[in-house]
């Protein structure tokens, strides 16, 4: 197809040739096109079949209302291939056809619409129950769109950014490039959002002039001209505003260009005000047929000759129903579409000079008349016009009907930002009744159509704008109002609905084959309101977002019903355009916590997994029951990173009384030297938190908590003390020291030989505390603990020099044979020994009681007011609570899984912890349990998921399962 | 997403910084004589106004305080301390 | 034998072309090839302290005053004091030494606790804007200053120290140690389009030297 290639409003390079391949051949497009463009080019003119019917679609809007011209793009289903530009290589397919688009085997469907009524699926879909299923899996084949594979991968790079600003413009045509300018004025940084991949909005394409004689395509570029060198203006281009939300956060997504390093990314933008100049759509005509290939908006076919070069047709018929109609005819025209006859729904109002210039041309012009049917198969070849009234018909020969009853602004982000909408009778639009705070609208979605009224209330917009986002503009608002006052205000719009016709065939919606029909339908069985009917019918709910019967459904409603209430419009939620997941996905970077440690430990052999915000070394082989691991720690010795443990300091004069209030021990007892274990509770009585406390001199002390817990202590420990005014101070320092475990009989062994402190048991008792410096650089601090039940130390050492650390322990405890244990073997060391770990023996209503760490509490520090005591003391009273239990399995083989369930009759309980304990030979546990079934040799009954009716059985036994007295971590 | 919150030490800020911290209910009440019942209220039961509530909010990835203000909870805004309440 | 040495928590993928071995710590010098910025530049190695105290206000850390209001910072002589709230300031010591942690009781090193980063050059703030909400190039703000937020969704303190209108500029970033693989990846992920490199120490030095003339 020959393009017009040297018209001045050109958005294309013709001279740069790009290749796509649609349906297998290789076709050319040129820089600039839209995949939808291109394929015009091409010849295509049917580019899918429709929902439900399988009716043939073509180019309609140019804008991406409606799936007509969904594609599937380079294996994206669904791709709107008008807001697409084409890149060089795409691979284009049609969507929901069998065979092609041009010729789809399903096209017998649209036959078939009487059996499908409004509400078919809700009304049918139910009995007889035995045909359904299988009825609904064909029904189901044969409607939809797109189609993605499940294992699809999607490609590309998906930005994201979050952009701050004063003002914020939606919209680059004259009214937001003006709004935009207007508040750079002030100094402020303005962000300008355009969905189109250029700045000019209406008047990019149109060559009728403003009143000093400019053209408007020229004025756009002069206007783009000065808010690119404008240094405080942030264009988007190519960029759809998505969302808008309190406080005016607006969010958007931006397409890349053939230079930029992303796919897509997702812009959020924080601004203390923003203008609306969204501009106006189309309100589609509705008539017989309206939706054939051949029917387009006004809009469409003058963008496609002055956009693109692409005249739509050779032979036209209008009908429309604003001014844009009249001059898209006299400019085609005169680029070479021959016009049969432009029928106008208006009897009155048009421009004068609009007239002329077709008489001019000796188009016959008929007023009062209206497209009543577009006849034609797979195209349009001959309209019938009717009288508005549907009096006289008459029938003209064309392949191209430009129709449009009229505009519907674009007010989506108003919508969004929960503003009250209402109708408004002159220009027939639905418009915001109070607009949101720091919110203004400019431009032709107010319903001024004068180029220069455009852009003075852009201009006003924006000024306003600027003014609510704190600047001072002076007299400069009071100006821009008298000069937007001086010029034509909103136009009449034009208010007919539908053709004179009876609407089995006229499509009120495009992407749900929804017509006015099942309209009708829907109202004869009773529904009223828009929104509902918009439900039932599906009229909107597509990928087009009512883009194509949002304004027009309302207004049929009312009309229909006789409503004398002025007609309610449907609403509209983000995002307003369909967006990838992938875009709002963005970087999804993986932000996790990796100990100083981490990279031997893979040396190593660590397995990992992700525990909270930590990656962690879970198993040191393919054995994941860690037989090895722990035998190693309960006959030689074994070391384990334990950084993740919360560590912190808290200093100052009133640092215990905030350790009073948190912990259930009586704090004001530590000794030097000395560590205490204990716990923090909730508020009723629910264990949360343990580990140990140091007191490391006068109003000083040291603690740990678990790993899970360290990222809320502080706020934890605030927050119980938020009305005290006490004076303490937390520094959190989980990070700044990494944790060495070394455990095991040799232990001590192993750490004499490098440090040269005094291990004995009279100088480094169990529970005791020692500091010391190592090579007279590293500041260690050192615990022995008995976690797993062994002779153990835990060494805090900096994070920086913790791999030196532990290189010299495992140098030194080479001819031991120490190796590493892993998350899992520790785990079943301290469940031989019945430690607990909280999250694993308890859960959200798991008390201090219930652990049977009641010793723990110190109940002579009321006046400490601890978190947790009350209700402790209430619970101390209440029967038939959980408790903690061992538990053994009669079949030592066969250990029950975590989380099995206590059953009888009822559940009675759960299995915590259990496993094949290696150093008892036993299959034992924990398991919280009623209090009924907590004595010693009671037997339980457990429940497996996918046990098939058969129970496992355990008796309660006596706890710790592994050296009861302690002698082993004592000694 | 919306929510802008105002901390006292950092300024207005994105309200996914912040972790909610309940209605305020003001100081504990002392053990003394307290009864499970009264201790369960001041614990549990929230007044969950439609309207302009006093909240506690903490600045979690920010500065770490603690610290009341004032919500539409109909409009989840933050806004000024209502003049009946000074 | 093993050695005694001292481990950052961020590694780059290159190797440094200099370094210097200072207080067990491996200084990285300079790079091959870090090109015309921005930069990336590890700093884990620089002494950072916490001062807690009730008169916070009333302290001189480094005979430097501690700035009245939070979120306000203090730099001169290679040190940068700055006030987190009411009663708590960071001091990061930003020259080739630091001196020793004075003997009262508010003061906590926590040199080790962070990832210390400077991410500085030419659009450097365009950067900081695919991975934070913050606003830094705020008009009403002047450097140097302090942001306690998040970035990256992790939280972080973040000092500007230098900002146009065009993006270009820099700031020190630290957030809890364990996070270094991850910011790391994520910083220069969102900055490869943008030509961001590792940089060396000079060039960092050189960079804060320009400011405080």
């Amino acid at each position: 197809m020959n393009r017009l290639n040297q018209l001045p409003t050109l958005r294309i390079t013709p001279s740069e040739k790009l290749s796509l391949n649609y349906r297998g051949k290789t076709v050319q497009g040129v820089a600039g096109d839209t995949v939808a463009t291109a394929l015009y080019a091409n010849g295509v003119r049917v580019f899918a079949r429709s929902l439900k019917y399988h009716r043939p679609r073509g180019l309609y809007s140019l804008d991406g209302e409606c799936s007509n011209t969904c594609m599937d793009v380079n294996g994206v289903p669904n791709v709107r291939t008008e807001n697409t530009l084409l890149k060089d290589g795409m691979v284009v397919k049609e969507q929901n056809v069998k065979g092609s688009a041009d010729r789809d085997w399903l096209a017998f469907i649209d036959k078939l619409d009487w059996m499908m009524p409004a509400g078919f699926y809700y009304k049918t879909m139910h009995k007889p129950a035995a045909v359904w299923p299988v009825a609904m899996k064909q029904i189901r084949k044969a409607a939809g769109i797109g189609v993605i594979s499940a294992d699809y991968q999607m490609r590309g790079q998906y930005d994201e950014m979050f952009v701050k600003a004063e003002v914020t413009v939606i919209g680059g045509g004259a009214a937001g490039m003006s709004a935009a300018l207007a508040a750079a004025e002030s100094g402020q940084r303005v962000v300008l959002l355009e969905s189109r991949p250029h700045l000019g909005g209406c008047f990019d394409y149109r060559v009728s002039t403003t009143a000093e004689g400019t053209p408007l395509y020229q004025r756009a570029r002069e206007l783009a001209k000065q808010v690119e060198q404008t240094g405080n203006i942030r264009t988007f281009k190519h960029t759809s505003m998505v969302g808008a939300y309190n406080n005016n956060l607006i969010t958007a997504f931006q397409v890349g260009g053939a230079t930029d390093a992303f796919t897509e990314r997702y812009i959020e933008i924080r601004s203390d005000s923003v203008v609306v100049a969204t501009g106006c759509i189309e309100r589609p005509l509705i008539f017989d047929h309206n939706e054939r290939p051949g029917v387009m908006q006004v809009g469409c076919a003058h963008r496609m000759a002055r956009t693109y070069g692409l005249l739509p047709g050779s032979e036209a018929v209008f009908s429309v129903g604003h001014d844009l109609g009249l001059e898209a005819a006299v400019d085609l025209f005169d680029l070479g579409l021959k016009i049969n006859c432009v029928a106008d729904i208006r009897e009155d109002g048009q421009n004068p000079e609009l007239m002329l210039a077709l008489a001019e041309r000796k188009i016959p012009v008929l007023k009062g008349w209206v497209a009543a049917k577009a006849h034609g198969g797979k195209k349009v070849e001959k309209v019938t016009l009717s009288t508005v009234e549907g009096t006289v018909n008459r029938q003209f020969p064309c392949d191209l009907l430009v129709a449009s009853a009229g505009l519907t602004p674009v007010t989506g982000p108003f919508i969004l930002a929960q503003a009250k909408m209402g109708y408004d009778s002159l220009t027939g639009y639905f418009l915001p009744t109070t607009v949101p705070e720091k919110m203004f609208p400019a431009g032709r979605l107010t319903g001024v159509n004068d180029p220069a009224a455009i852009e003075a209330s852009g201009r006003l917009a924006g000024l306003k704008a600027a003014t609510a986002a704190g600047a001072d503009m002076g007299n400069l608002v009071a100006a821009a109002e008298k000069a937007a006052a001086s010029l034509p205000g909103p136009q009449r719009g034009c208010k007919l609905v539908t053709a004179p016709v009876k609407g089995r065939k006229s499509f009120i919606c495009f992407d749900e084959d929804t017509t006015i029909k099942n309209i009708k339908q829907a109202i004869e069985m009773g529904f009223d309101v828009p929104e509902l009917i918009k439900r039932f019918t599906s009229a909107g709910t597509g990928p087009g977002q009512g883009g194509i019967p949002g304004h027009n459904l309302p207004l049929f409603v009312a009309k229909y019903t006789a409503s004398i209430n002025t007609p309610v419009p449907t609403t509209v939620r983000p995002p307003l355009v369909p967006t990838f997941l992938a875009t709002y996905a963005g970087y999804n970077h993986h932000m996790f916590k990796h100990t100083p440690l981490h990279d031997s430990q893979i040396k190593d052999g660590g397995i990992f997994r992700n525990i909270g915000v930590w990656q962690r070394a879970r198993y040191f082989s393919d054995d994941f029951d860690c037989k090895e691991e722990i035998l190693n720690v309960r006959n030689n010795v074994g070391i384990l990173d334990g950084s993740t443990l919360g560590k912190f300091r808290i200093h100052g004069p009133d640092a215990l009384k905030a350790l009073q209030r948190v912990y259930v021990s009586d704090m004001s007892k530590l000794k030097p030297g000395r560590i205490k274990y204990s716990a923090m509770c909730n508020d009723d009585g629910c264990v949360i938190d343990d580990g140990v406390v140091v007191k490391l001199r006068e109003n000083d002390y040291y603690l740990t908590t678990s790993s899970a817990r360290a990222g809320q202590t502080v706020e934890w420990i605030r927050y119980h003390t938020r009305f005290d005014g006490w004076d303490f101070s937390l520094v959190n320092l989980t990070d700044a020291m990494g944790v060495i475990n070394i455990s095991g009989p040799n232990s001590g062994k192993v750490l004499a030989k490098v440090i040269d402190i005094d291990l004995s048991s009279e100088a480094f008792p169990f529970s005791g505390y020692q500091e010391f410096t190592l090579k007279d650089a590293i500041f260690v601090r050192a615990m022995r603990l008995g976690f797993v039940g062994e002779l153990s130390y835990e060494l805090h050492v900096p994070a920086s020099y913790t791999q030196a650390v532990w290189d010299m322990l495992k140098e030194a405890g080479a001819e031991f044979g120490i190796r590493n244990f892993g998350v899992e073997a520790q785990n079943v060391l301290r469940m031989e020994k019945c430690h607990v770990i909280l999250g694993s023996e308890s859960e959200q209503r798991t008390n201090l009681l219930d652990l049977g760490l009641g010793f723990l509490w110190d109940r002579k520090k009321a006046d400490a007011k601890t978190v947790g005591a009350v209700a402790l003391r209430q619970a101390e009273k209440d029967v038939g609570r959980l408790k903690l239990v061992g538990i053994r399995m009669e079949d030592d083989n066969r250990p029950a899984r975590d989380g099995a369930l206590i059953v009888d009759n009822k559940v009675r309980g759960y299995v915590a912890t259990m496993r094949k304990s290696f150093s008892t030979g036993q299959a034992v546990g924990m398991a919280l349990v009623e209090s009924q079934l907590a004595d010693t040799g009671t037997r339980l009954e457990i429940f497996e998921d996918e046990c098939n009716g058969v129970r496992l059985y355990a008796r309660v036994v006596a706890m710790p399962f592994y050296d009861p007295k302690g002698e082993r971590m004592k000694s | 997403m919306a929510l802008i919150l105002t901390c006292p030490v950092c300024g207005k800020r994105n309200g996914y910084e912040f972790r909610y911290g309940g209605e305020d209910k003001g100081p504990r009440p002392a053990e003394a004589g307290l009864t499970p019942a009264a201790w369960c209220d001041y614990v549990h039961m929230n007044k969950c106004t439609a309207g302009v509530l006093k909240e506690w909010w903490f600045h979690r990835d920010g500065c770490g305080s603690w610290f009341t203000t004032w919500r539409d909870t109909t409009k989840n805004l933050e806004v000024a301390q209502p003049e009946a309440s000074k | 034998m093993v050695a005694i040495k001292r481990q950052s928590p961020v590694q780059f993928k290159v190797s440094p072309r200099n370094t210097e071995v200072r207080d067990n710590w491996t200084v990285a010098l300079e790079y091959d090839e870090e090109g015309r910025g921005p930069w990336l530049a590890d700093l884990a190695h620089k002494t950072r302290w916490d001062l807690q105290d009730s008169k916070v206000g009333e302290q001189r850390p480094c005979d430097l005053a501690v700035p009245a209001t939070p979120g306000s910072c203090t730099f001169a002589n290679d040190t940068l004091v700055n006030r987190m709230n009411r009663t708590q300031t960071s001091v990061y010591h930003l020259g080739a030494a630091a001196p020793a942690l004075p003997d009262f009781a508010g003061y906590t090193d926590v040199t080790e606790s962070t990832v210390f980063l400077a991410l500085f050059g030419p659009k450097a703030f365009h950067i900081a804007e695919k991975l934070s909400a913050l606003d830094f190039l705020d008009p009403a703000k002047q450097a140097p200053f302090l942001y306690q937020g998040p970035f990256c969704h992790v939280p972080c303190q973040i000092v500007t120290l230098e900002k146009a209108a065009d993006g270009s500029g820099g700031f020190l970033l630290t957030c809890s140690r364990g996070y270094g693989d991850s910011m790391i990846h994520a910083i220069l992920e969102a900055g490869s389009s943008l030509g961001l490199r590792p940089a060396g120490e000079n060039r960092f030095s050189a960079w804060i030297r320009g400011l405080q003339e």
